[in-house]
């Protein structure tokens, strides 16, 4: 065992012990903890295994950078896999299961990956996987052979199969300045922001602000520095301006300076209170951003650089003073710039003896010096870590001396014993949020890092984000940022010069020696990034996806630089000439659940009828039409869903059958230059449609090609309501208030959608008059008083009423139009009205098999490709005047003789057609020739056949002509007989009658 | 991306529904040119750079919007309603989809 | 004549729900008007439409998108240029105001049932419908009286802000349902009242 908990120190409450779990053991650890820091305090040292080797990996870091410590998170049969352990708060119960080791952590048998290294090398995949050129196994069948097996062996957690129960929810919000990070910069902006009035939010990934000072042991005018994070956080805390949102990941910025965060609510919570949600996806559109997101550690590569126990140096320090948890007793340090010596010294503090500090370069500072000598230990300047000699976890260091100016070893080596490796490589400015938000990043030679772009967007950076990493520059920054100008508190501490020598990788000759790894969470090794240049991926971008460096979870935030350093050292060139790859959104893993939020299951918009419970109680089977509920059917005990829709049509043939026909798209077309709008928009004349008339209409898209169709009824001289189909209401407003806008500003008309305001039943049927006259008062009902196409007004049951003289199914019919808050009660009276005459409720497969017997067109025929004339509507395209559409629908392609036409189909083989199935003229089934497809099909009560409606080639020409059904992936064939599309009642003389 | 709608004020695109290339004029109803009304239907510019748009706030007020928007970073140059570009009077008429 | 069914129907749960300690944190309220009617003016008339309201509702619509007013029993609020939502708790609202607009200067459509009204007040009002709706719920951006145009997803509404913490929400009928109970879901966390 390595790390142990110190005897004193860190923020965490040692009276508060906590149980939790970790691949079924028991542990126990306190408040304040991280699974991370509890595990290292109870000596646990591998805590998963590398993606493609099986390595044993311990924690690397000590936040969201960890790469190696991935684990799944069990909440009952929930699995949440791939969170890494240095972002899990414990809680009593807190259950998690190590990932990517068969069949223990400490015993994995695909560790023996390892032995056939050689395979995985970087692009394995591609080169492997190429298959046979012949056989069974033949290209990418082989690779689907394989994926399987090397799916189980190679990558990360598994998801669970058991539906998150989980709630998610979204926020929006609002604010002046979003401060992002709650490090010293971050929370002297969000103060300076907010003493100037604005609305502040501050949003920082940790449960608790204050970024490096928790763990940093300098004094901010006179007082400790985690006691200065306190007094800043509680009067953010009591400002009325300023929103704190800790456990906030912000991932991604977009444009127009909107945001996006993660909120963990109930991520630390055993039992979430009622209502609360898990995650909380937050949309913030700031008015500016004060990036404040501070800088990662990156390590060195060397060989031997994964074994745990091998950590960043900081990360060490922060266990040790955050946590109380100390990553070793005897600790190494191996280091290219200052900041690792702050480290050594925290850690000495803690309570560690520093064993030595290896420091690449031959001379240092003399503020490096004097922390040297506080921590303790052997200075060995001028000196390199070349391996790691031991098992599982890290035992001593073999160093050699170096000369960092030609990066070579020399001399001979020796081995330093000791059971905890703090590495620096220098830092990385987390520049992820700037990166998305604008154009490339720069490179910074002294600092040997990219540093944040320009801004793009309205956003100005603080602190270790732009690379001024002390803490006075990080105050000073943020309070500038923040739009203040208050004295600066004074930081106590000398600052060390975290500017590192330039040494990226540290590499034996002959490359001997133990893999050394760049991307820890891919299992990238630096020889991965040289073999990928001798096979001539140069380009950062496609190193990247031939290696997979930098991909995954952590998206390369400790291997990038190190990675390009390696990639730069093979061609020859200088970091910034290489290049860096732009960062995309997310910064970190963001749960689909929080994406999702309140769009799924339950709470995924419905569309009602005013008659939607009356249909429901009555058993109708409902259909989902868009976002409209319908009924599909009203289905007897023991009925197929055709036996229901056959006898619901035969009532309505036979006798009179009720329809709900409320979602029927209607938009009310009002002003003094209605009817002049109407005449355009139609292809048929409306100007000359008398008051209290109703009349049919076509509209074509400005193309020539049929767009949707419906009646219009003229209420008033001024006032028109239009009637639109169903699934095309919102398109047809849009199409009209487009033209409105931009091409014809100067009619005075208003369009407003009224679908809602009322309820709509349709009555059809030989007895369908004798229902209204039941129940209708106010007005006649008769042949003179509503003819065809009539509109009259009355009351049923005391209720105004509207009722039009038309019909879809070819019968005697009447829709009949009220106040929406009033349809159950007109539908109630009807009902009664027709009990006399057995009137029947019909769904949408009875109005369907209705209207396919008369050949009346819906979506399924007027398809975005038909024209009028292809429907045999082209008595509809008036000529007296123009209309949108008339200009186009003339030319060569939209008359040809061999365009697809509106034909009816009767299966031969009487049996059912379906919708999509190609026709073609011969009756093999190979698959070639089609002549056309089937668009609507039914059983015809009327025909006693199964038919269908169809686009054909050629279409009239083909009357009374033999077809095949072609539909290979339903393997549906057969003869079919082309006839016209009026089935029943060609003269229509049952609707007038 | 949002879209300040100069009734409604700034907003998400997501209430937004982009209505097309507003660098074309529709053409006279009476107008028999086949070339003029192809141009009005299928020809556009595909602008690198600052384009004009239609943008109708569906999800709001329901206006119509004559939006400038740079393609290459989606930075809205204006924004009004198209109503008033509508119904000032043109001063030069290009063939509608024409090349500048 | 008959009163119009609610079209929230089994979703209508009177009582408290969600988080059940402290006050309420929203209650939620079917208004019910009586008229919900929509007047909008062609183009250069929208001084006369606004005259033409004060006359058949006495509400005096300040100048301004989006401006509004509310009493306890009307209300009234811009939608879009030149066109105002104009609610009275009694029925008869269209007719007053078709008789006070003339057709040359605009159009007057009876919403009364196409329209639902809902009520969101209370202390976490703002933190409520932040949840559902992509504007600033903000005072200082979304003052008292005034209106907006918004959508969650498919549904479009429009908000009144009444009182300091009482938001009224048009919402199309067919939906109000669904609307409803993903305003229940989202209160669930502050608690919440059905009256």
């Amino acid at each position: 065992m390595s790390g142990s908990r110190a005897a004193t120190g860190g923020r965490i409450d040692r009276t508060s012990s906590i149980a939790f779990s970790f691949d079924g053991k028991t542990f126990h650890g306190y408040a304040g903890d991280t699974l991370a820091s509890a595990l290292l305090a109870n000596g646990v040292s591998t805590l998963g295994r590398s993606f493609k080797y099986h390595r044993p990996r311990g924690l690397l870091a000590a936040g969201i950078d960890e790469p190696n410590a991935l684990v799944t998170v069990l909440r009952g049969d929930v699995r949440e896999p791939n969170v890494p352990a240095t972002q899990i708060e414990i809680f009593d119960g807190l259950t998690v299961e190590s990932q990517n080791r068969f069949p223990s952590l400490d015993l994995d048998v695909g560790a023996m990956n390892q032995i056939a290294g050689k395979l995985l090398s970087a692009g394995f995949y591609y080169k492997t996987f190429m298959g046979p050129v012949a056989g069974p196994l033949k290209g990418t069948r082989f690779w689907m052979f394989c994926e399987r097996f090397i799916r189980r062996a190679a990558g990360l957690g598994r998801a669970g199969k058991t539906a998150d129960t989980a709630r998610y929810e979204k926020m929006n919000a609002f604010c002046d300045v979003l401060v992002v990070g709650g490090g010293p910069a971050g929370l002297m902006a969000a103060k300076a922001a907010a003493a100037g009035g604005g609305r502040v939010i501050l949003a920082d990934l940790d449960p608790e602000f204050g970024g490096a000072l928790k763990w940093s042991s300098e004094t901010i005018d006179g007082e400790p520095s985690r006691t200065f994070v306190d007094h800043t956080v509680s009067a953010l805390e009591d400002a009325a301006n300023v929103r704190l949102l800790p456990r906030t990941t912000v991932w991604g910025y977009y444009d127009g300076n909107t945001l996006a965060a993660l909120e963990r609510v109930g991520d630390h919570k055993r039992d979430a209170p009622k209502g609360e949600p898990r995650h909380r996806h937050w949309v913030i559109r700031a008015g500016r951003v004060v990036l404040a997101t501070g800088a990662f550690e990156r390590p060195i590569v060397f060989p031997g650089n994964d074994r745990p126990g091998i950590m960043l140096a900081d990360a060490a320090a922060r266990y040790a003073v955050e946590y109380g948890a100390l990553p070793g007793r005897k600790i190494v340090v191996f280091a290219n710039n200052d900041g690792a010596y702050v480290s050594a010294v925290a850690l000495r503090q803690a309570g560690a003896d520093i064993v030595a500090i290896i420091d690449v370069r031959r001379s240092v500072s003399d503020h490096a010096r004097k922390l040297a000598t506080r921590a303790g230990g052997e200075l060995l300047l001028g000196h390199a870590v070349v391996d790691t000699p031991g098992g599982s976890r890290f035992a001593g260091a073999k160093v050699q001396p170096f000369d960092a100016a030609a990066g070579t070893l020399f001399g001979t080596a020796r081995t330093i014993p000791g059971d905890c490796l703090a590495v620096s490589g220098g830092w990385s400015p987390a520049i992820h949020l700037a990166s998305q938000a604008g154009a490339q990043a720069r490179w910074d030679d002294r600092l040997q890092t990219f540093l944040p772009p320009d801004p793009g967007q309205s956003w100005s950076g603080a602190g270790a984000f732009l690379g001024r990493f002390s803490t006075a520059e990080a105050i000073a920054d943020g309070i500038e940022a923040g739009g203040g100008s208050s004295d600066l508190p004074a930081v106590d501490d000398e600052a060390p010069d975290l500017a590192p020598a330039p040494v990226f990788e540290i590499r034996p000759a002959g490359g001997k020696g133990s893999k050394a790894f760049v991307d820890f969470q891919h299992d990238v090794t630096a020889e991965d990034v040289r073999l990928a240049h001798r096979e001539g991926f140069v380009s950062v971008e496609h190193l990247k996806r031939y290696t997979t460096l930098g991909m995954a979870t952590d998206q390369g935030r400790t291997s990038n630089v190190p990675g390009l350093a390696i990639m730069a050292g093979a061609r020859g060139m200088a970091i910034p000439d290489v290049g860096t790859t732009r960062f995309r959104p997310p910064f970190s893993p963001v749960s689909i659940g929080a994406l999702a939020a309140e769009r799924f299951g339950d709470l995924k918009p419905h569309r009602l009828t005013p008659m939607h419970d009356w249909h429901v109680e009555e058993g109708a089977t409902m259909v989902a039409a868009g976002l409209w509920h319908r009924p599909m059917i009203y289905g007897h005990p023991g009925e197929t869903i055709e036996q229901a829709y056959v006898r619901e049509a035969e009532a309505v043939r036979g006798s009179v059958g009720i329809v709900d026909v409320s979602t029927l798209g209607k938009i009310m077309v009002q002003g003094p230059d209605a009817a002049a709008f109407l005449d355009r928009v139609y292809t048929g004349m409306f100007s000359t449609l008398p008051v209290g008339k109703a009349r049919y209409g076509l509209m074509l898209r400005e193309d020539g090609f049929a767009f949707d169709d419906g009646t219009t009824w003229r209420l008033s001289e001024t006032d028109f309501l239009m009637t639109t189909t169903t699934a095309n209401a919102g398109k047809v407003m849009q199409h009209l208030e487009y033209l409105l806008d931009i091409a014809w500003p100067d009619l005075k008309v208003v369009l407003t959608s009224v679908t809602d305001q009322w309820a709509g039943a349709a009555i059809a049927g030989p007895d369908a008059r004798k229902v209204l006259e039941a129940c209708v008062t106010g007005t006649g009902v008769d042949d003179a008083a509503l003819p065809f196409m009539g509109i009259v007004h009355g009351e049923i049951d005391g209720v105004p009423v509207m009722i039009c003289r038309l019909s879809f199914s070819g019968e005697l019919a009447y829709e009949v139009y009220c106040g929406a808050g009033h349809g159950q009660q007109v539908w109630d009276a009807l009902l009664e009205a027709g009990k006399p005459f057995a009137m029947v409720p019909y769904g949408l497969e009875a109005l369907g098999t209705l209207r396919i017997e008369k050949g009346h067109v819906t979506g399924s025929e007027i398809d975005g490709r038909t024209t009028a004339r292809d429907l045999h509507l082209g008595w509809m395209l008036s000529r007296k005047k123009p209309f949108v559409g008339s200009a186009m629908m003339d030319r060569e392609g939209l008359v040809a003789d061999d365009r697809l036409q509106l034909v009816g189909l009767v299966a031969l083989d009487n049996r059912p057609l379906k919708g999509g199935a190609h026709l073609v003229d011969h009756a093999d089934r190979a698959l070639r020739d089609s002549i056309g497809h089937v668009t609507s099909v039914c059983f015809s009560p009327a025909v006693g056949k199964y038919i269908a409606l169809a686009l054909v080639k050629g279409g009239k020409a083909r009357h009374g002509t033999r077809a095949f059904i072609s539909d290979p992936i339903r393997r549906r064939y057969g003869a079919v007989e082309i006839v016209s599309h009026h089935f029943f009642d060609p003269d229509g003389s049952r609707m007038h009658g | 991306m949002l879209i300040p709608c100069p009734y409604c004020g700034p907003r998400d695109v997501s209430e937004f529904t982009y209505q097309g290339d507003a660098n074309r004029t529709r053409p006279d109803p009476l107008s028999t040119d086949r070339e003029v009304w192809d141009g009005y239907v299928y020809d556009r510019l595909n602008t690198a750079g600052d384009h004009r748009e239609y943008w109708q706030h569906s999800g709001g007020c329901r206006s119509h919007l004559l939006v400038v928007r740079s393609t290459l970073t989606h930075a809205i140059v204006s924004a009004g309603f198209a109503r008033d570009a509508a119904t000032k009077p043109k001063k030069t008429r290009r063939k509608a989809g024409a090349r500048p | 004549m008959a009163e119009q069914v609610s079209p929230l129907g089994p979703a209508w749960m009177p009582g408290r729900h969600g988080r059940a300690d402290g006050e309420a944190g929203v209650v939620l309220t079917e208004t019910r008007p009586g008229s919900i009617v929509q007047a909008a003016a062609f183009p250069g008339s929208e001084k006369a439409i606004i005259a033409a309201i004060k006359k058949a509702a006495g509400l005096s619509l300040p100048d301004g998108a989006g401006g509004g007013i509310a009493t306890d029993t009307k209300a009234a609020f811009g939608i879009a240029p030149g066109r105002f939502l104009v609610v009275d708790q009694s029925e008869g609202l269209a007719d007053r105001l078709r008789a006070a607009i003339k057709p040359a200067e605009g159009a007057v459509t009876d919403l009364s049932h196409g329209r639902t009204a809902i009520r969101v007040s209370g202390p976490h009002a703002e933190w409520v419908l932040a949840k559902l709706f992509a504007i600033d719920l903000d005072p200082t951006a979304f003052p008292l009286g005034a209106g907006r145009a918004t959508q969650h997803h498919d549904i479009q509404a429009h908000l009144h802000r009444t009182a300091p913490a009482c938001f009224d929400l048009y919402v199309f009928r067919s939906l109000a349902r669904s609307f409803w109970t993903m305003l229940c879901h989202a209160a669930e966390e502050v608690g919440y009242d059905v009256r």
